[in-house]
């Protein structure tokens, strides 16, 4: 079984061919780059997807050696995302599914990435810290959900590194810039630290670094040793009071090479495995949607038509999972 | 020395003080954590939690005894509570102290504290008794939005760990929390906590 994934939540235009069992096939992607210093202009970005959306559907079905009439089922990110992205995948989607007569599955975006996560690293009953632009949560399946046990009670980690690295004159995503400009330095100046139980606020902080950005490198330094301490603290208070034995980290902040030091210290002293999805497969792309669409297909026929929409706004533990 | 816990925030020793039975909580060095921010958090944290664990008695709240604190080993030595942790406790049993801990929780926030950790698993049902724990986190503060802050993180531990009793173990605990404080301010507290929740990502519809 072939399924075909679309992925256009937010700066990625991506699709990719999964096989059921689990082998990418192809995975190709355009990035939505804006000009320094700014960040994702949602009507810029949808025009960008719009314009690569051909080229790469049909690279990666080049890539996989298929036509579109050899897939078994479609599947897009249905959101949570900007609305005009995520309007062009589900375009995309509709049309191929209508007129070669194809099934379709909307899937969330974020439950992706942990599926994905799962497949690569091999992790059977994780506890899952998802950190991205669009998500900062600690999760762990119970009961046919993935359920909160914290999150960012305002902006994500993304967020936060992507507005402090605009404000610094970098063009979103900006987590690897900040990431090597903080290598340069191992000063620390005092920032706020604001852990509530298992959940984090990060505004207050990303305020206070912006004061300090006159000293670039001293403020990316700090900023980096603050945030991630916060949600590595949240992530052990979580971790401890679940009980899990197996840590996975999925999103694109995963790829920080800081955070993922910490966060193994952590596992080390909570006697838990620790899985990193590939640095490779962190960021946003077309497997997560395509993996997800084949589980989800083992469990229920495609959607109709008429229901397949975008929400822009789509908790995750809102989500059934039958599977 | 036998360890008995390795908690998030340090961890816990059995020991013996004057011929008692006692614990021993040390927040050890991180590691991963830049010294400076280590530091910092331990000490501020180690002197916060006995201040607010010795005051809270004092207007009857039950806590461990506190017998020695040192500051620059950031330890802690209390009496130990004999009993099980409410997360453990069998479902029908878990709901019945949701309401003391209502109660518990609006005597903190009507003196002033909020505990900043708000889990099933920093109770303890000891012989008939709710023993509250764990004030690392703690804060004197009589802001209602701190106030809120704390019932949120609960509602959310509720509503993930004991998710099949979710609705019980919050209708008994907001029980409780309004015998102390009152419906007025319970009323406050409470759309706060809805304030609090819609600023969660994806949580009202754009």
């Amino acid at each position: 079984m072939l399924c075909l994934g679309i992925e256009s939540t937010a700066h990625t235009f991506a699709c990719a061919v999964v096989e059921k069992n689990g082998k990418i096939h192809s995975d190709v992607r355009k990035i939505y780059r804006p000009p320094d210093g700014e960040g994702i202009h949602p009507r810029e970005a949808s025009r960008h997807h719009i314009e690569s959306s051909a080229n790469v559907l049909v690279d990666s079905l080049q890539q996989a050696r298929i036509k579109i009439k050899d897939l078994d089922i479609i599947a897009y990110a249905a959101g949570p995302g900007l609305g005009p992205c995520l309007r062009v995948g589900a375009v995309v989607a509709r049309s191929l599914s209508s007129y070669y007569k194809i099934p379709l599955y909307p899937v969330h975006h974020a439950i992706g990435h942990i599926d994905l996560g799962k497949l690569l690293t091999g992790a059977k009953d994780p506890f899952v810290l998802l950190v991205s632009g669009g998500h900062t949560m600690l999760l762990a399946f119970m009961k046919g959900k993935w359920r909160v046990f914290g999150e960012t009670l305002d902006i994500t980690l993304g967020q936060l590194l992507d507005q402090f690295g605009r404000s610094i004159g970098f063009a979103s995503p900006c987590g690897k810039n900040i990431e090597e400009l903080a290598a340069k330095t191992s000063t620390y100046i005092q920032l706020p630290y604001v852990v509530k139980g298992n959940d984090v606020s990060f505004s207050g902080l990303l305020s206070a670094t912006k004061s300090i950005s006159s000293q670039k490198e001293k403020a990316c330094f700090s900023l980096q040793e603050t945030a991630f301490a916060m949600i590595s603290e949240a992530t052990e208070r979580a971790l401890s009071f679940t009980k899990k034995k197996e840590l996975m980290i999925v999103g694109g902040v995963a790829a920080n090479k800081r955070l993922s030091n910490m966060l193994k210290s952590i596992c080390k002293r909570q006697n838990c495995k620790f899985y990193v999805v590939p640095q490779q497969f962190a960021g946003d792309c077309g497997p997560q949607i395509a993996w997800t669409g084949l589980l989800e297909a083992t469990a229920k026929k495609g959607s109709a038509l008429e229901d397949a929409f975008v929400k822009q706004s789509w908790r995750l533990d809102s989500v059934n999972i039958d599977y | 020395m036998k360890l008995i816990k390795k908690g998030a925030e340090g961890d816990l020793y059995l020991t013996t003080w004057n011929k008692q039975k006692s614990i021993l909580k040390i927040r050890k060095k991180k590691a991963y954590r830049n010294p400076l921010l280590d530091e910092k958090i331990r000490r501020q944290r180690t002197i916060r939690e006995s201040q607010i664990i010795v005051e809270a008695k004092s207007f009857g709240i039950d806590t461990p005894l506190i017998y020695l604190v040192d500051i620059k080993n950031c330890s802690i030595v209390m009496q130990y509570i004999e009993g099980t942790l409410v997360r453990d406790l069998p479902d029908s049993k878990l709901v019945r102290c949701c309401n003391k801990i209502g109660c518990i929780v609006g005597t903190l926030h009507k003196n002033g504290i909020m505990h900043g950790d708000l889990t099933t698993s920093n109770f303890i049902l000891s012989k008939n008794k709710l023993v509250t724990i764990d004030f690392g986190l703690a804060n004197k503060t009589s802001k209602p939005e701190d106030h809120a802050v704390d019932l949120r993180l609960l509602k959310e531990i509720l509503g993930s760990a004991h998710v099949h009793i979710m609705k019980k173990t919050w209708a008994s605990f907001l029980s409780g929390y309004k015998a102390i404080v009152g419906s007025t301010r319970l009323a406050q507290v409470t759309n706060l906590v809805s304030v609090i929740e819609s600023r969660g990502r994806y949580a009202t519809v754009v």
